[in-house]
């Protein structure tokens, strides 16, 4: 089965908010000295299902990212953790892109990869926490998707079993490849590269693709980010006091009952 | 194009609570844009859902059809291409749902429109369009212009206060059409045992456990104390993550907003995915064994201490005072 994944490079989503800073445009966060950017948590598992699938069936994973050269250094993490071969697509002109462009940008390129049997994407990215690039990129390709997947439970020939997240439990979906799937975290737990892997990430070339080798035109955004603004928390929790957890508990118990809630 | 159109949202056949804060969101922002206020039900059977759903609508479109339940994205596209072609809106607001999560952002690329999910502001300034929502977990927020014929729009339920009474003008029913086989298929649903009657999402009292339970050995601690004081049982994602219990009890980003009274955050440490699901509770409590943890933050009372020493007391004073 050959499976493209799709990989954003993020700021690392367990900065404390106390700890961002924009930069001066407003636009975008620039994170703190010495915390590096990380892969997509759902994009982890994303690769992680294609490796297990990859494992189980056969075939070949590509690793896809669009963003500026540093996200080299999640491409690379991606083929040390196990996919086959990485590609970056690091126009300037896309960076900054609204949904719309980023996932006709993605789609166009796994056109010009030749196509492939599963595209697994994350369910949302945890920096725009937009939800959005893997739907265009479906519509784009024309492929059936499923959101949010927390399981695939079989593959017969060329039809995928998964399940769906809802409210109240699940829905069993049958799902025809070519499909594109958007993952959940609930799915696996994301491995760590080996030491084998990550030698093989520092010898793997990683293709570098602009506009015009995936034939994209220039496009007007439908979204605009006008800027950003840093949420400030300020309560401090009043502390129950007590002698022992028995007690605190019990004044708990008080305070809430004098006040009503319960 | 000119008018906003409401989408309102059904649960086991009830009016979703939902429906009547997008009303109210659609309402003020018609009226900021001068624009007429539409609304829209897909399900079905719809009778009495719409009259509940009475948010000053000049027309309440119904999009019904027995195919509509249980959902899937495909019909639901659909209904909701039906009934925004009666409308022919320029603004369409639906609530942040797992569902709207899937089948809104297809619609988006499909009618080629600009798209905002999770809103929890909306603004018209002239005739532009521009939404505030949490980035970044729930740390950040971001401002955006959204640009096309029709602007969609999720926004997050909790945020806006629900209003009831104001009258529909003409209610114009649809039949949907079922749309042909797809390559998506539903085959069944299964749905997890809840662990106490209330929808998290409605509830007015929840005891949240997170990793600092240290297992799922200890979770009948949640449940004691949600139990002793009439609430239900939330949980933060590593919880639901590692299967302690299912996912349908997570607060936060990925998971659910909740609005309660009352939340009892105990061992989670509050990070910024799991506050933007709380954001709109009244007192929340934090029990934690590191007085620095950033629950603290949010809390408005905190107990430092552990878990194990703390809810016992708690459960048997609460259960004393509740009589
Ligand atoms: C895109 C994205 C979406 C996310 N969505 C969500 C979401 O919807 N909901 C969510 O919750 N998280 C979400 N997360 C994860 C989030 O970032 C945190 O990792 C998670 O909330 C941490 O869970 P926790 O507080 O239970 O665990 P931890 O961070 O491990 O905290 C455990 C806490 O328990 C305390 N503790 C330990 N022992 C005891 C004891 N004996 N008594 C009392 N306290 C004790 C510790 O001091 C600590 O503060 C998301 C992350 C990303 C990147
Ligand atoms: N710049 C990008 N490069 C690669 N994949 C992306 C990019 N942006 C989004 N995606 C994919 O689309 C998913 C949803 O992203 P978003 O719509 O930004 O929340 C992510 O989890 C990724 O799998």
């Amino acid at each position: 089965m050959n499976i493209i994944v799709t990989v954003k490079q993020v700021a690392d989503p367990n900065i404390p908010p106390a700890h961002i800073q924009l930069d001066p445009d407003g636009k975008r966060i620039i994170s703190p000295f010495g915390v590096p950017p990380v892969i997509n948590g759902y994009d982890a598992n994303a690769l992680e299902e294609a490796i297990r699938l990859k494992e189980k069936h056969g075939g070949k994973i590509t690793a896809v990212c669009l963003g500026d050269d540093s996200s080299r250094e999640s491409l690379k993490y991606a083929v040390a953790m196990g996919a086959d071969t990485a590609i970056l697509i690091n126009d300037p002109d896309l960076v900054n892109g609204d949904s719309a462009t980023v996932g006709r940008a993605l789609a166009a390129a796994i056109k010009k990869i030749g196509g492939c049997d599963l595209v697994l994407c994350g369910r949302q990215a945890s920096d725009t926490d937009g939800g959005q690039v893997l739907h265009w990129i479906a519509e784009a390709l024309d492929l059936p998707t499923v959101v949010p997947v927390t399981k695939i439970e079989a593959v017969e020939g060329q039809q995928l079993t998964v399940h769906r997240l809802i409210e109240d439990g699940y829905q069993r979906i049958k799902v025809e490849l070519p499909a594109l799937l958007g993952v959940s975290s609930e799915i696996n737990e994301a491995r760590h590269p080996s030491v084998r892997g990550t030698m093989a990430a520092g010898r793997a070339m990683i293709a570098g693709w602009k506009a015009a080798d995936i034939g994209l035109a220039a496009q007007t955004p439908k979204v605009e980010l006008r800027e950003l603004q840093i949420q400030v928390r300020t309560t401090k929790a009043e502390l129950i006091p007590g002698s022992t957890g028995a007690a605190q508990g019990a004044a708990l118990a008080d305070k809430l009952h004098e006040l009503g809630l319960i | 194009m000119a008018g906003v159109l409401v989408f309102g949202d059904t649960v086991g056949g009830a009016l979703a609570p939902a429906s009547l804060e997008m009303a109210v969101a659609g309402a003020a922002l018609a009226q900021a844009l001068n624009e007429p206020l539409t609304g829209a039900l897909i399900g079905d059977d719809l009778a009495a859902v719409a009259a509940e759903f009475n948010g000053g609508f000049a027309t309440l479109h119904l999009i019904e059809g027995k195919h509509l339940r249980p959902y899937t994205a495909r019909s639901a596209i659909a209904a909701a291409k039906a009934a925004i072609d009666a409308a022919a809106p320029s603004v369409v607001l639906f609530p942040h749902t797992l569902e709207t999560r899937e089948w809104v952002p297809r619609l988006a690329a499909m009618l080629d429109t600009g798209l905002v999910m999770d809103c929890t502001a909306l603004n018209a300034e002239g005739s532009d369009l521009v939404v505030s929502k949490p980035v970044y977990g729930g740390g950040v927020t971001a401002q955006y212009v959204v640009r096309g014929n029709i602007r969609l729009v999720t926004v997050r339920t909790g945020v806006f206060e629900a209003r009831a009474g104001a009258a529909t003008g003409a209610v114009n029913k649809i039949a949907a059409v079922e749309p042909a086989a797809g390559r998506v298929t539903l085959i069944d649903e299964a749905k997890a045992a809840a662990a106490s009657g209330v929808r998290l999402k409605d509830a007015k009292v929840i005891v949240s456990g997170g990793r600092g339970l240290g297992g799922p050995a200890n979770w009948h601690y949640i449940e004691e104390t949600a139990a002793a004081i009439g609430g239900a049982v939330g949980c933060s994602r590593p919880v639901a993550d590692s299967g302690w219990v299912s996912s349908a009890h997570q607060v936060g980003l990925s998971g659910t907003s909740v609005k309660p009274d009352l939340y009892i955050a105990v061992g989670i440490s509050g990070a910024v995915q799991h506050l933007a699901g709380i954001s709109n509770s009244s007192t929340v409590v934090a029990i934690n064994l590191d007085g620095d943890a950033d629950m603290f933050t949010r809390a408005n009372y905190g107990v430092v201490g552990d878990y194990k020493d703390v809810l016992p007391g708690f459960i048997e004073r609460a259960k004393q005072l509740r009589g």
